[in-house]
């Protein structure tokens, strides 16, 4: 068993706990265990992957109580090598000129770097996409350099920029739309993450891997100007 | 066809059905009716309707037929006047049907003493899915109509409706409770016995801040000895989470995908509906 505990979350609920720690290994088996309980073909309304928790929800308590046997059954015994899912590796062409970055400077001070070093600090890491939150297609990305880790801003901005590429303590992320937000804004990439038009919805998945790539504003502008759709971007910016 | 055309939208119009399922791990709120017993009350004078219901908060909408003719049913303590082609008013009972022709205006008045009505429309408002739903997400903007219900809105409605016979439904008890039986919530060793004792031997005030996602209660402040800052995760509504100034927030039908606040209880689900319904400054109790 992978997860520590499995305890109820009210008459509808469920919370598989995998304790207080959070990790990248500890992500990859809450994402592993997210794609087995789909395909158990249990009756839930919503499973819900965190760093270290799953919640799962359904229509009525029968409903659960069923679905709670069939996982302390099934996951007892289960390989969860042979489980993991197909995922997607991101290269992202993201901008970090200052039209697009309005808190770069900011982390510049702080940690007293350069722009170029905020950049390549950025940049040389390919981050793990834990889950997907706050708001439709938003992944929470990990961990980023350990020199670039910054609390969130004192006083959240009313407006962020749709496609704003942030940071907050451990983790970057990429906001899909125009939304209120705390993280600190370094950058922009060039075409929209969240599509209700396609199967996929979410650009980012939990379990994928995600890098960006520095572009300069023309560049950026150019992709920006293509308007991708989400099975071009797949083609064009993932293996 | 079949068409009307909103008037007046009262206030937080917006197209609800039971709910957005599978899509929560997208980030992606369940949304859906806030208090559910009125739309099954209604489905049995209007049973076809195609689980596209109008909610609105406070004060309900005018709409006019433009074209053809409808039968709707509105649901919710509130007063509904007809206006007729011919200028008379007719005033109708909630939870009856109403048969409205070219011309008919019909004007729902203010909630009383409750916050939420609906009103159900044979053969639905004509709108396709989102996402399998047909709920508004206001601020998510997903939705068959992503956006609040607007003047000028207008509805087409291809089938016509197939009897005009009057149905009522006379069963209907919508009883008002303020007294909730509450569900451990998964962070309730985060709150000492005393604080737990503060919880439930205290009365709470659903406060003004109160909206689709969230009612903010004001009482005596409850504080955590670990910590009001959890590792986000996922969150269900009905859920009494508790931020570091120790005010309650419950999570309602438009709830954040997932949450970083401890959470001290859940209510049982179907007291989510009956909760929805207490207006601002209604004190509320709780029971663990």
């Amino acid at each position: 068993m992978f997860f520590k505990e499995i305890n109820h979350y009210g008459d509808l609920g469920l919370i598989l706990d995998f304790g207080s720690d959070s990790s990248q290994q500890i992500s990859q088996e809450v994402n592993a265990i997210c794609a087995l309980l789909q395909d158990l073909d249990l009756p839930q309304l919503n499973v819900i992957p965190s760093f270290n928790k799953i919640v799962l929800s359904f229509q009525n308590t029968k409903n659960r109580n069923q679905a709670q046997d069939i996982i302390e059954r099934k996951l007892a015994k289960i390989n969860l090598a042979k489980s993991q899912k197909d995922q997607k590796l991101w290269n992202i062409p993201s901008c970090y000129e200052d039209n697009y970055a309005l808190d770069r400077e900011l982390i510049q001070s702080v940690h007293g770097l350069t722009k170029e070093e905020v950049i390549s600090k950025h940049t040389g890491v390919s981050y793990y996409a834990y889950y997907i939150g706050f708001m439709p297609g938003f992944p929470y990305l990990g961990d980023i350099d350990p020199s670039l880790i910054t609390p969130r801003l004192t006083t959240p901005r009313i407006q962020i920029p749709a496609r704003s590429i942030g940071i907050a303590k451990e983790h970057t992320c990429v906001y899909p739309k125009v939304s209120p937000g705390g993280w600190n804004i370094i950058g922009q990439v060039p075409f929209d993450i969240f599509n209700l038009e396609h199967s996929r919805t979410s650009l980012f998945l939990p379990g994928d891997t995600v890098q960006f790539q520095s572009v300069s504003e023309k560049e950026f502008q150019q992709i920006q100007s293509k308007h991708f759709g989400l099975d071009e971007i797949i083609k064009e910016f993932s293996k | 066809m079949n068409t009307f055309r909103v008037t007046r939208t009262g206030t937080y119009l917006t197209v609800q059905d039971w709910g957005r399922f599978h899509y929560q791990h997208l980030g992606v709120s369940p949304s859906g009716i806030m208090d559910q017993r009125i739309p099954q009350a209604l489905t049995k004078v209007i049973p076809h309707h195609q689980n596209q219901f109008l909610e609105f908060a406070y004060v309900g909408p005018s709409l006019k037929v433009e074209q053809g003719a409808i039968k709707v049913s509105v649901g919710g303590q509130c007063n509904i006047f007809v206006q007729k082609n011919n200028n008379t008013q007719i005033e109708h009972e909630p939870y009856t049907s109403i048969n409205l022709f070219e011309g008919d205006e019909i004007n729902i008045h203010n909630t009383i003493d409750s916050v939420y009505g609906y009103i159900a429309f044979e053969n639905g408002l004509g709108l396709e899915p989102c996402l399998q739903s047909f709920s508004t997400d206001i601020k998510a903007q997903i939705g068959s109509i992503n956006r609040p219900i607007q003047i000028g809105d207008e509805f087409k409605i291809s089938e016509d409706v197939r009897s005009w016979d009057l149905q009522s439904n006379k069963e209907v008890n919508i009883s008002k409770q303020t007294n909730f039986k509450v569900y451990p919530g998964p962070q309730l060793n985060y709150f000492s016995d005393e604080v737990l004792q503060t919880f439930i031997s205290n009365p709470f005030s659903i406060t003004t801040q109160s909206d689709r996602m969230g009612l903010r209660l004001e009482g005596e402040a409850l504080k955590s000895h670990i910590s009001h800052d959890i590792l986000s995760e996922g969150i269900l509504p009905g859920s009494i989470q508790v931020p570091s100034e120790g005010q309650l927030i419950i999570l309602m039908r438009d709830i954040p995908c997932t949450g970083g606040y401890p959470k001290i209880a859940i209510l049982a689900s179907e007291d989510i509906s009956k909760i929805a319904q207490l207006p601002p400054g209604t004190k509320i109790t709780f029971d663990l």
